[in-house]
């Protein structure tokens, strides 16, 4: 039986700056042994812990696509001592990886159903995921219509541009990326997510929303959904919170009950509602 | 299963005999302190004792452990090897309550879907033997309030009880049943399982200290946000010790050690009394002061952990009502919770 406190050797094969800021990176690692890729079958909403030899471990979303083959992509922010350390590797580097850990994005219920990604800033990645999962030739038809609303502070912080550019040619997807403030080359929407939200108005008939943002952006975007006549079942988010083990067993990550990295990290705002306010 | 008498000046050699075939962790005097160690060669276990200062809890779970380790070659370092040894060990005269909490660990560190290969390995390899309190040793012991007993053989392999001029030897698993032929020939009767009975139910009324452990679980269900937590940690000094001396407690930190090209990565020990055990990189902690720390202390034992596994994370040692520098004691608290209206 797979050791579950034991990374998987990966090899660090391709980094992508995702922002001017430069201190968000896509980073795609190739699994050393072949095997261990399919030992690493996840579904999106998923997370891993980054593992680097010396420096530590931390726990990053997947963002990624199970449908994509051959190597798997998490984004980074270049935060603490195992980011930063992160952040200074150069392809070829080989380092570690533990999981899929947690839960995920509650993919059979989402099928059949019109789904809404609200993203705000960095925290995007796990709905990339989703994303690519959903509009994978297989996949699609699974889904009904997808609205995708996007934003960052300013152009320069939009992650995955190549991925929005693309999205927004499809005509089986609606995309919505704004910006709270644009610059001299910006040409798309500026405005705060809720207000984009809001005027977008996705309608709540037979529709999730999936939402990962700042705090003070799922605040205000909760009202406008609640308007919309989304119900708590159909609000769907994910939680972050220190972590170590992942497994449930170092016991730092709980609300109440839950342990975020093993019962989570994906909750609905009605199992929320249950939870303690301790995140 | 089987039961047998010992004589009960037999019980250090019998001990020491193990220690050809096993090592054995057993209390030794170590300065004013008992505490659960490995015996030495020809080093005299100390039976009559009290309990042990430490939780032998440190047996499976150790302060400091060691995961795995890792060498640094060309492309950035590489794990190296798993570090998983366990030797074939007895664990000599842990008292009930001590024994019961490798019970609750087990339901934590041996579930289906997660397996901590490092507690079980260890769990697997050593043999329990439990040495009953047939007069409880301190005023503090509530082990009654939280499903003990002073003589009780959960957690235990073997249980020995003194029955007056003989131990009581009972085998409770086909793990201590291998052990059987260190405990002579002569089989237990009928009157010795009567005078262990009636010792038993002695010992089990002298623990005078009760509390009301099972009775706050609904209350703690719906009281996140009473007034009471505020009352609590006042003195709490975030020591630390509580959580140390605790059998039940099992929350662990995991770094990194590199010494020129090599490291390891090893677990110690930690505890939700520490203002950043919660407190992530962002500068955000979701336990804010030492308020929220001692609710989720209390939580976790007498709520959470019955909520997920069925049973309170105590095991009534009193260590942590002993040990508190000062005088914070959970029995005051837990009997606090349960006047909550």
């Amino acid at each position: 039986m797979q050791n579950p406190y034991i990374p998987y050797p990966v090899e660090v094969i391709k980094i992508i700056t995702e922002v001017d800021t430069k201190d968000i990176k896509t980073f795609r690692f190739k699994f050393v042994n072949p095997e261990d890729e399919a030992k690493f079958s996840y579904i999106p909403g998923q997370f891993g812990e980054l593992s680097i030899y010396g420096k530590g471990e931390s726990p990053i979303g997947i963002a990624s696509s199970p449908t994509q083959k051959g190597y798997v992509e998490f984004t980074v922010q270049k935060a603490g001592v195992v980011t930063s350390a992160l952040h200074e590797m150069e392809e070829g580097t080989l380092m570690g990886l533990r999981g899929p850990l947690g839960n995920s994005w509650p993919i059979e219920y989402l099928e059949g159903k019109n789904i809404v990604i609200v993203g705000g800033g960095f925290a995007f990645t796990t709905l990339r995921s989703l994303i690519n999962y959903m509009i994978f030739e297989d996949n699609r038809k699974r889904f009904g219509k997808i609205t995708i609303i996007y934003g960052a502070r300013n152009p320069g912080l939009l992650i995955y541009k190549d991925e929005l550019e693309a999205w927004q040619k499809r005509d089986d997807l609606n995309v919505n990326i704004t910006v709270d403030k644009g610059d001299a080359t910006w040409k798309g929407r500026e405005g705060f997510v809720p207000a984009v939200c809001k005027e977008v108005a996705p309608s709540a008939e037979n529709a999730v929303t999936v939402i990962c943002g700042p705090p003070v952006m799922i605040r205000f975007t909760l009202p406008v959904f609640f308007d919309l006549g989304f119900s708590k079942e159909n609000i769907i988010t994910s939680l972050e919170m220190r972590m170590k083990c992942g497994i449930g067993k170092c016991g730092r990550c709980n609300v109440g009950s839950k342990y975020v990295c093993k019962d989570g990290p994906v909750f609905s705002l009605a199992e929320l509602d249950k939870l303690t306010k301790e995140y | 299963m089987e039961k047998r008498l010992i004589k009960k000046n037999t019980l250090t050699g019998i001990a020491g005999k193990m220690a050809d075939e096993f090592k054995v962790w057993a209390p030794v005097k170590q300065e004013e302190n008992v505490i659960f160690s490995p015996l030495e060669k020809n080093e005299q276990p100390f039976f009559a004792y009290l309990n042990s200062k430490n939780a032998p809890k440190q047996i499976f779970f150790p302060h400091t452990e060691t995961l795995m380790k890792y060498t640094s070659t060309p492309k950035g370092m590489v794990f190296a090897a798993e570090e998983n040894k366990a030797d074939k060990t007895v664990l000599f005269g842990v008292r009930p309550c001590d024994a019961h909490s490798f019970a609750l660990l087990d339901m934590l560190f041996d579930q289906e879907k997660y397996k901590d290969q490092y507690y079980i390995n260890k769990r697997n390899n050593t043999t329990v033997i439990t040495l009953a309190c047939v007069e409880p040793p301190y005023a503090t012991c509530f082990c009654t309030s939280v499903d003990g007993e002073p003589v009780d053989d959960k957690g235990a392999d073997i249980l020995i009880t003194d029955i007056g001029d003989n131990y009581l030897v009972e085998f409770v698993t086909p793990k201590g049943e291998k052990l059987a032929n260190y405990f002579g020939e002569t089989k237990a009767d009928a009157a010795a399982e009567t005078k262990k009975k009636e010792i038993a139910e002695k010992a089990k009324q002298a623990i005078k200290s009760k509390i009301p452990a099972h009775e706050i679980k609904p209350i703690l269900d719906v009281n996140f946000e009473n007034p009471i937590w505020a009352t609590i940690h006042g003195k709490c000094l975030a020591c630390g010790t509580c959580t140390w001396m605790c059998p039940t407690c099992h929350c662990f930190d995991i770094s990194d050690e590199v010494k020129g090209n090599d490291g390891v990565r090893i677990r110690s020990w930690d505890s939700c009394m520490f203002p950043l055990f919660t407190k992530e990189t962002s500068g955000h902690n979701p336990r804010t002061s030492q308020k929220e720390r001692w609710r989720q202390r209390v939580m976790h034992k007498f709520k959470y952990y019955v909520d997920n596994f069925n049973a309170i994370a105590c095991v009534g040692c009193g260590r942590c009502v002993m040990s508190c520098p000062v005088n914070l004691d959970i029995r005051k608290v837990v009997e606090d919770i349960a006047k909550i209206k």
